[in-house]
């Protein structure tokens, strides 16, 4: 279970999060929806601490921690508990597909290389790259990428990954096949916090829908709720002005 | 009597002036070697923000390169045994070696801090945060992450700082070092032949930086293959037990050498 509360955080004199509470249970997917600069990319940063918000706390996995009172081993203890994948996919350049998928398993968890390599296997051929083991990131397509981002943070186990815009720099043919693997693990019951524009994979996947405005949450609730009866005025602004999409996705 | 250009002369001055081939070689492994640990030393403060030390750094770094060479090596051969006098260490004695190479190896180290640096900073900052999401410490994130990078991105500069020294060693000899070309001085003094020396000398310079130029270039595929999308450069290493002379002097070939691309 992964519990903020009261998340502030200010660029400058830009307050980009005004509080933010958020629960997500175990084995929740939750998707995050918003239009650009409401703070759902800063929110989730905040998640692992790539950003460092002036205020607040979260508890995730048992473990703990009061933003403004983090430390370094505070912070590295933290980041134990979550796994990323980044909309740039941001594959370690210099490592095959493989070594990036055991880079965690060997540096972090200290794992003995023979089983990492066992387990990084089992996960690309998971994600369907196979093939792909010993190609460097500048020979695979942006979606293979993007799978074998997936695969490095699910090598980890964390306890919740966190999904920053992960088809936002595809190109539209290729954002399928990554929404599938993610749709795949989703049914995994791993904890998975999404931050996207794609509505209709969020309705279909997400069992939690949260939409962000402006720093706050406006409103939150089942997909069905959310898309199908939303309370807040702004959030019925905002899904009627990407209904036409909703309907093409769907 | 006229000056005529022989030839033989200078198939004779070569092997002579090998001799001294290996003190040149000495001071540029040395400079070499006291310039990569003084540069990494004094990029760090700098990419790390680091108050004073970064100040220093900077100072430096403006000192060896805005100085000549020539007047660097003077100011440490004449200055630095009247300096170390007055905490009573007595520098009379040692050798001329050691303040040549201790100022070369200052000066690259200047030029290798700017390099470390522009080549650490050139690194994708989404390297650096798939690392700490992936739960690497910050130490961990720059050996294994970053600085791999960095090298490959250095190395085209440091290659061109490597050639550098080798010729700058040549102005060892101001200060009465017999390296190859002081050697070439006293021969050509010595036979009145100093046209026939100094292309002899030319010629050794040559094969040296050529000779370097290639082997830097090997490193630099090496350390670059992550960027090459042809899939056969990769076991290129693998392959040495087949490779015939040919297909060796072919994969040197620097018109050959791949344009780096680009991505938006």
């Amino acid at each position: 279970m992964i519990e903020l509360k009261g998340i502030r955080k200010s660029f400058g004199k830009n307050e980009v999060l005004r509080g933010i509470d958020l629960t997500v249970k175990k084995g929740e997917v939750v998707a995050i929806l918003g239009p650009s600069g409401s703070g759902k990319t800063t929110l989730l940063r905040c998640i692992n601490y790539l950003e460092k918000p002036g205020e607040g706390s979260i508890r995730i996995g048992g473990f703990s921690l009061d933003y403004k009172r983090a430390g370094k081993k505070d912070i590295h203890a933290l980041r134990q508990h979550s796994a990323m994948v980044f909309q740039q996919y941001n594959l370690f350049a210099h490592k095959t597909a493989l070594e990036n998928v055991i880079e965690g398993l060997i540096v972090v968890k200290k794992m003995n290389k023979d089983e990492a390599r066992k387990r990084g296997v089992e996960l690309l051929e998971k994600v369907g790259l196979g093939a792909k083991l010993d190609a460097y990131p500048s020979q695979l397509s942006g979606g293979q990428q993007q799978r074998v981002g997936i695969a490095r943070a699910l090598a980890l186990e964390p306890d919740v990954i966190l999904f920053d815009e992960p088809t936002s720099a595809l190109d539209p043919e290729l954002v399928g096949e990554v929404l599938s693997v993610i749709r795949k693990i989703a049914k995994e019951g791993i904890t998975m916090i999404i931050v996207t524009h794609e509505m209709g994979f969020a309705s279909d996947v997400a069992n939690h829908v949260v939409f962000m405005d402006g720093g706050v949450i406006v409103e939150e609730g089942t997909p069905s709720e959310l898309f199908g009866n939303p309370k807040e005025e702004r959030t019925k602004q905002f899904l009627k002005r990407i209904t036409p999409e909703l309907i093409y996705t769907i | 009597m006229e000056y005529g250009f022989d030839i033989t002369y200078v198939f004779e001055f070569i092997p002579k002036l090998l001799d001294t081939l290996n003190i040149t070689l000495f001071i540029v492994a040395g400079a070499i070697a006291l310039g990569l640990f003084v540069g990494f030393l004094v990029a760090l403060p700098r990419l790390y923000h680091i108050p004073v030390l970064q100040n220093i750094s900077k100072i430096y770094v403006s000192f060896f390169r805005g100085t000549p060479i020539l007047i660097q090596l003077f100011l440490f051969y004449y200055g630095l045994p009247e300096i170390l006098k007055l905490v009573a260490i007595d520098l009379s004695k040692a050798p001329v070696l050691l303040f040549v190479i201790l100022t070369f190896g200052l000066h690259t180290g200047a030029y290798v801090s700017e390099n470390i640096r522009a080549a650490v900073l050139a690194v994708n900052r989404g390297q650096v945060e798939a690392a700490y999401a992936v739960g690497m410490t910050g130490y961990q994130a720059f050996t294994r992450i970053v600085l791999p990078q960095a090298l490959a991105i250095a190395v085209p500069v440091f290659s061109n700082l490597v050639l550098a020294m080798v010729k700058d060693t040549s102005l060892a000899f101001t200060l009465g070092v017999m390296e190859m070309t002081g050697k070439a001085q006293t021969l050509g003094s010595l036979t009145q032949r100093y046209m026939e020396t100094f292309v002899a000398l030319a010629i050794i310079y040559l094969i040296i930086c050529v000779t370097l130029e290639r082997v830097l270039l090997i490193a630099e595929r090496r350390l670059n293959r992550h960027n090459n999308r042809d899939q056969e450069t990769r076991s290129w290493f693998k392959n040495r037990k087949r490779a015939s002379l040919n297909q060796l002097t072919r994969e040197l070939n620097l018109d050959k050498k791949e344009v780096p691309r680009y991505e938006a």
